[in-house]
């Protein structure tokens, strides 16, 4: 699937075996999104000719010279990818440290909003710190972790308590959405309702 | 900016079976045109300033050009051949370099990814070496006995046959393929892909078609042929960069790309560079 970083577009996808990966967004033969490829047991294979990729970015075959093994120099640039606690993490070089692990809380969704986090903290009437916003919604918590893709536009994950039930966490659910309706508003330059 | 020498090209604008006294709206490099029936039945386009441009109709369309034409326009022989079937596709809009457009067209090693099961298909994906070369008599770029395994190579055609290719480019944006037409052994079925820039990330392109096939259906000859395309705008519009990168270091070509780098070196050595990028970026 399609990602954002702040290194540019990402392909990120996932081995049969479930192992995750995130690669630049471009196949060096001609350029086309990889994200549109797709996967063949540990390899991720370009959909334009087929030039297939292992996990580390490497190229394995080129199928149009099917006896050819392809030189180590063809190679798509590759990110480093965390994958834990239900949240894929990807990282622009070397990480300095284990990405933050989240106690007693469980990934619930994922939603865009068309606005930066600036717009989202004034919406939900606080700031966020180390990525993380908590909003309260009639008195219920949620916790957001908010990934910025660019200046207007953020990736916002809803976290939820681990012992919630599924109907506090629909509701968790529609306070993100109206978090989302309200800072999309001011983004806009509407009034907040 | 130095001037680009495709400003003196003949373009495809119209298809000649549309032109009307009403007119069309279209573009030409950036430039807003108008292209219409003139009252002694020729094709009249003019400019966005009114000035009246270069036309011509030929193999089905419409022809204009921004500059002054130091060549008429190229030569399809076998276009007035008797007994052929000219089928005039239409237009499918895409939103990528019309370079882009081109060499897309000139490629076959996509077949079996993009085109699954009509012009390629697993594990039929090896290409056969073939030859390239421009054609310095006719400033043209050629590759011939190109070769491949084709499930259902044209509408004619019942199972997986080899189908030989030749190709040409006679003009920066429009490329004429000759491929094996199964119900004449010896003859060459012609397609061709004309394309119109309409900005450097932006064409219209009209295939065109003069066939030896008198069996199969206009409408299936021209919803076959669209499809076709239409697989292949899912790729040109998601290709990074847009522009068409000239300069090697960008992208890797292999032995089965060597009508693209004949292709790119031809559009570099004539400074045809609408919809081309000269450094990497
Ligand atoms: S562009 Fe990816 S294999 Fe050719
Ligand atoms: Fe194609």
């Amino acid at each position: 699937m399609p990602a954002q970083s702040p290194a540019g577009p990402v392909a990120l996808w996932r081995t049969r075996s479930g192992r995750a990966a995130a690669f630049a967004d471009r196949c060096p033969h001609r350029g086309m999104r990889l994200s549109h490829g797709f996967v063949r047991g540990e390899t991720l294979s370009c959909i334009y000719h087929g030039w297939s990729y292992a996990q580390a970015g490497n190229c394995l075959r080129i199928p149009a010279h099917p006896a050819l093994t392809p030189p180590d120099t063809i190679r798509v640039a590759t990110q480093h990818v965390e994958d834990g606690g239900g949240i894929i993490w990807i990282s622009v070089g070397e990480p300095a440290a284990p990405p933050p692990r989240f106690e007693g809380l469980a990934p619930l969704r994922s939603m865009v909003v068309e606005a930066g986090i600036v717009a989202l903290e004034a919406a939900a009437g606080t700031r966020a710190a180390g990525g993380l916003l908590d909003y309260t919604h009639d008195d219920r918590a949620v916790r957001l972790l908010l990934a910025p893709e660019g200046q207007a536009r953020t990736l916002m994950h809803v976290l939820a308590d681990e012992d919630s039930n599924p109907g506090e966490r629909i509701a968790a659910s529609r306070a993100a959405e109206s978090l989302r309706r309200v800072a999309e508003d001011i983004a806009r330059g509407g009034i907040a309702r | 900016m130095t001037r680009d020498t495709m400003i003196d090209g003949w373009y495809p604008v119209s298809l000649a079976s549309q032109l009307d006294a009403h007119g069309r709206s279209t573009a030409l490099m950036g430039e807003p045109i108008e292209v219409r029936r003139g009252e002694d039945g020729n094709a009249k386009v003019t400019g966005g300033n009114g000035r009246a441009l270069p036309a011509c109709i030929r193999y089905g369309h419409v022809w204009s050009s921004l500059g002054d034409p130091q060549k008429p326009l190229f030569a399809i022989p076998e276009a007035d051949q008797p007994g052929r079937r000219l089928v005039d596709v239409g237009v499918v809009r895409v939103r990528c370099s019309p370079l882009r457009a081109v060499e897309n067209f000139l490629d076959i090693a996509h077949f079996p990814f993009v085109h699954t099961d009509i012009l390629g298909a697993e594990p039929h994906t090896e290409v056969q070496n073939y030859k390239v070369e421009i054609r310095e008599d006719e400033d043209e770029v050629w590759a011939t006995q190109v070769r491949f395994y084709q499930p259902q190579a044209a509408k004619s055609a019942e199972g997986g046959i080899t189908t030989e290719y030749m190709y040409r480019v006679p003009a920066p944006t429009c490329s004429i393929l000759y491929k094996t037409c199964p119900p004449r052994p010896g003859e060459w079925d012609v397609i061709t892909l004309f394309v119109q820039p309409l900005a450097e990330d932006l064409c219209d392109v009209w295939p065109w078609m003069a066939l030896f096939d008198d069996e199969t259906p206009m409408t299936d000859l021209i919803h076959f042929q669209q499809t076709i395309f239409v697989q292949d705008r899912s790729i040109l519009e998601n290709q990074i960069p847009r522009l068409l990168p000239l300069d090697p270091g960008m992208e890797i070509p292999t032995r089965a790309d060597l009508t693209s780098v004949a292709y790119r070196r031809w559009l570099k050595r004539h400074g045809y560079t609408y919809g081309a990028q000269l450094v990497a970026q």
